[in-house]
């Protein structure tokens, strides 16, 4: 067959009418091509951004919620454990409520698994599966603990050991999963539609070329088919430009104000948690594992040489004016939270165990300063709610300038191609 | 094998879950939703078990000598508080504390109470007694709690333990200990390494434990002592003889091998065990210090002379007594 359609078209675009109508073909099916085009693209990028304000976010959000639940869980157990043999009721809560977030959070992070991310379903099966056991050990620990059992504190070391191992591993691995697949999505929806582009271009091109083959042919200026078309195609053109400039521009604002600074904030969180862990750990697993040589190094990786570096100063130099303040009050906090760590190691050191302890519970009343931990990590979840609010926001906007603009550009694209066919048809029957 | 078939038995486990979830299973197989993750199980951190867990001896630890024959003291008790110039006692003294190596987690030996925060045991009675002689106060301390795998270290200026004037740690007398530097008061406590066990269990000797896993801690007597046994057990080493309670009663290991003293410590936390066995080898303990300063070996010494005759016999019905029968401080033996 293709073998006779080639001659076939060759030897009509040989005589006017049958190039007349060739146009007429091309064009109007380019206008249609370009219409479809336009709306799966568009429609595209409005669905991606749809996905990252209802899935990709609350699952991201999940996964943070997970790693951060549980590495306060694992904090405040070791801290508990070292108020004495009766846990302080607010540290009891405050683990007790640690431990269903993250059950909450790990339900929220599964439901991932069957909308195709079947990448997070390995790290999500571990959590689910070892949480359990980690829970059995610091029940353990705390029942021996109760009774002045020193093997309470051995309980509590390997829950630590399986935290750190296995279950903060997996949950790192999550994040990382849920987070790539977040800004990939942010990444596609601010990408350029060349396809599109290309087409919209050959398209116009194409009704110009048209027009000034029709006015040398005929005595007529314009035809008014052709000018419809025209004019669907650049309003087209304009219409999308604007909408997706502008949704992009929202994107990206989304990732600098948002999903970028919480990602950092994030990082700080994690370090501080595991910094406060081994805080705590010093004091109940003394001289065994060196727990005071990581806290160090994660001190460093938060906050630098003074507590205003590090990835507090990474944090703040991606804030905006709605996350700076409770970034400089983390970094307030986080300064004096290292000053009390020195103080605690002084005493320890000298062997008032018991000074250090109080120091490092924030029962010493001599310090003002004692929460100084638990106000860094409010003042950081401060700023990663407004960071994901900042990202909503944001990306919700991005969304709305795409809003009908898929649908729009398709009734253009087929009132283009509507007016190719009547413009040159009209042509066409002078020739009969 | 436990942990190589994991990844694929999760993968399967998980396909075949969201193939059910999602209803797109070609095939009309049910879902097996039994086929979970065989984990592999918990342990405590830095556990080693096989010949990984025997340290390689040095040779010729064992021509030493009596490495229980001490220093004998030289001189009266001084009065507390008046050290002889240029001694490592009034070093200490001039301090302000002594820095004393200590357990803090076996039970009636050195550990902390949650119930008072305050280290506790037999041994902490013993350095009490050593900073009372110094100081006039017992309390003039600073308890450095390490490892039995820290206790040569902490003496013989290894600067990745921490440094101590003292190791109270239910530190065994050897030869090699001495060789590697430390020395030793006279011993003030006689203990003999005998099995930890399961009540239900049938192990009646070392001989019972081939092909079986048996806990130490690391650094301890007792590693080298289980992998010589002709039957054969597993040693396993861990962190603290805390630890190989965990795994004891987290039926990871069949049975704990140390000195009866930490034993008793054991079974009095958990009824479900008993201690059983012939004596394996004598444990006595002594006070480690450093090879540079005989002065404070012949002090501790003198200290060790009055605590025998008054406090030694109130700690042990403190702590010991009830648990493991009466009995009196052994004999000092001195080298000169």
């Amino acid at each position: 067959m293709p073998g006779t359609v080639i001659p076939r078209v060759r030897a009509s675009a040989a005589t006017t009418p049958g190039r007349l109508t060739l146009i007429m073909a091309g064009l109007s099916l380019l206008a249609v091509l370009t219409g479809v085009v336009g709306l799966t693209t568009l429609q595209g990028k409005a669905s991606t951004l749809d996905d990252l304000v209802n899935q990709r976010e609350p699952v991201n959000a999940a996964a943070q919620q997970i790693y951060r639940a549980l590495s306060d869980a694992d904090a405040t157990a070791a801290s508990a454990f070292l108020s004495g043999a009766i846990e302080p009721a607010a540290l009891r809560d405050r683990y007790s409520t640690d431990v269903q977030q993250a059950g909450i959070a790990l339900a929220v992070a599964a439901t991932d698994i069957s909308s195709g991310n079947s990448e997070a379903g390995l790290p999500i099966a571990q959590l689910s599966a070892d949480l359990p056991a980690y829970t059995g050990l610091i029940e353990r620990a705390t029942a021996n603990n109760e009774q002045g059992y020193p093997v309470g504190s051995a309980y509590l070391r390997e829950a630590d050991n399986l935290m750190r191992t296995v279950l903060l591993p997996a949950a790192q691995k999550l994040y990382d999963i849920d987070t790539a697949r977040m800004s990939g999505e942010q990444d596609d929806a601010a990408a350029f539609p060349w396809v599109l582009t290309v087409l919209v271009v050959a398209l116009i091109a194409g009704l110009v070329l048209a027009q000034r083959y029709l006015s040398g042919r005929t005595n007529r200026t314009f035809n008014l088919g052709l000018v419809v078309a025209s004019g669907a195609a650049l309003i087209a053109v304009l219409w999308t430009a604007v909408g997706l400039t502008m949704s992009t521009i929202y994107v990206n604002k989304g990732e600098d104000t948002g999903s970028g600074v919480v990602t950092v904030l994030t990082n700080v969180r994690s370090a501080a948690l595991q910094a406060r862990t081994d805080e705590m750990l010093t004091l109940v697993d003394r001289g065994g594992v060196d727990y005071s040589t990581q806290f160090d190094g994660l001190a460093n990786r938060i906050g630098g040489k003074d507590g205003s570096g590090g990835l507090l100063q990474i944090a703040e130099l991606a804030s905006d004016s709605s996350t700076v303040q409770p970034i400089h009050t983390a970094m307030t906090s986080a300064q004096q939270w290292f000053a009390l760590h020195d103080r605690m190691t002084k005493a320890d050191n000298d062997g008032d165990y018991a000074a250090a302890v109080q120091i490092a519970l924030g029962t010493d009343p001599q310090y003002k300063e004692s929460n100084a931990f638990y106000q860094l990590d409010d003042a950081v979840a401060k700023a990663v709610l407004q960071g994901r609010t900042n990202f909503l926001d944001q990306t919700a906007t991005a969304s709305n300038w795409l809003t009908i603009l898929p649908i729009g550009v398709l009734v253009l694209g087929l009132l283009a191609a509507a007016g190719c066919v009547l413009g040159i048809w009209q042509r066409l029957r002078e020739y009969r | 094998m436990k942990t190589a078939r994991r990844p694929a038995a999760l993968v399967a486990g998980l396909v075949a879950l969201a193939l059910a979830v999602t209803g797109c299973s070609a095939s009309r197989t049910p879902a097996d939703l039994t086929h979970v993750i065989s984990l592999s199980p918990v342990v405590p951190a830095g556990m080693v078990s096989g010949a990984a867990a025997v340290p390689s001896s040095p040779g010729g630890a064992n021509n030493c000598g009596d490495p229980t024959a001490s220093l004998a003291p030289n001189a009266p008790l001084p009065t507390p508080g008046q050290m002889p110039a240029n001694s490592t006692m009034q070093t200490i003294y001039k301090r302000g504390y002594l820095v004393a190596g200590v357990d803090q987690s076996t039970y009636l030996w050195g550990y902390l109470n949650p119930m008072t925060k305050q280290l506790e045991g037999f041994d902490i009675d013993v350095v009490h007694a050593i900073a009372k002689a110094i100081f006039g106060d017992p309390n003039r301390v600073q308890f450095r709690a390490i490892t039995s795998g820290q206790r040569v270290g902490a003496l013989t200026g290894d600067q990745t333990d921490p440094q101590v004037d003292v190791v109270v740690r239910t530190f065994t007398v050897s030869c090699q200990r001495v060789q590697q530097g430390v020395l030793f008061s006279s011993v003030y406590y006689n203990a003999q390494e005998r099995l930890l066990v399961t009540k239900d269990s049938n192990v009646a000797s070392i001989d019972d434990l081939g092909g079986k896993r048996v806990c130490a801690a690391v650094g301890s007597d007792s590693l080298p002592r289980i992998a010589a046994v002709p039957s054969h057990p597993i040693p396993v080493a861990v962190g603290d003889w805390s630890d190989c309670l965990v795994m004891l009663q987290q039926g990871q290991v069949d049975a704990i091998a140390t000195d009866d003293a930490i034993l008793a410590g054991m079974a009095a936390q958990d009824p479900n065990t008993k201690v059983v066995g012939p004596s394996l080898a004598a444990e006595p303990y002594g006070i480690g210090m450093r090879r540079a300063s005989p002065d404070f070996v012949r002090f501790v010494n003198s200290v060790l002379e009055s605590f025998r005759a008054n406090g030694w016999q109130q700690s042990y019905q403190t702590w010991l007594a009830g648990r493991l029968g009466p009995a009196g401080p052994p004999q000092a033996t001195y080298s000169d």
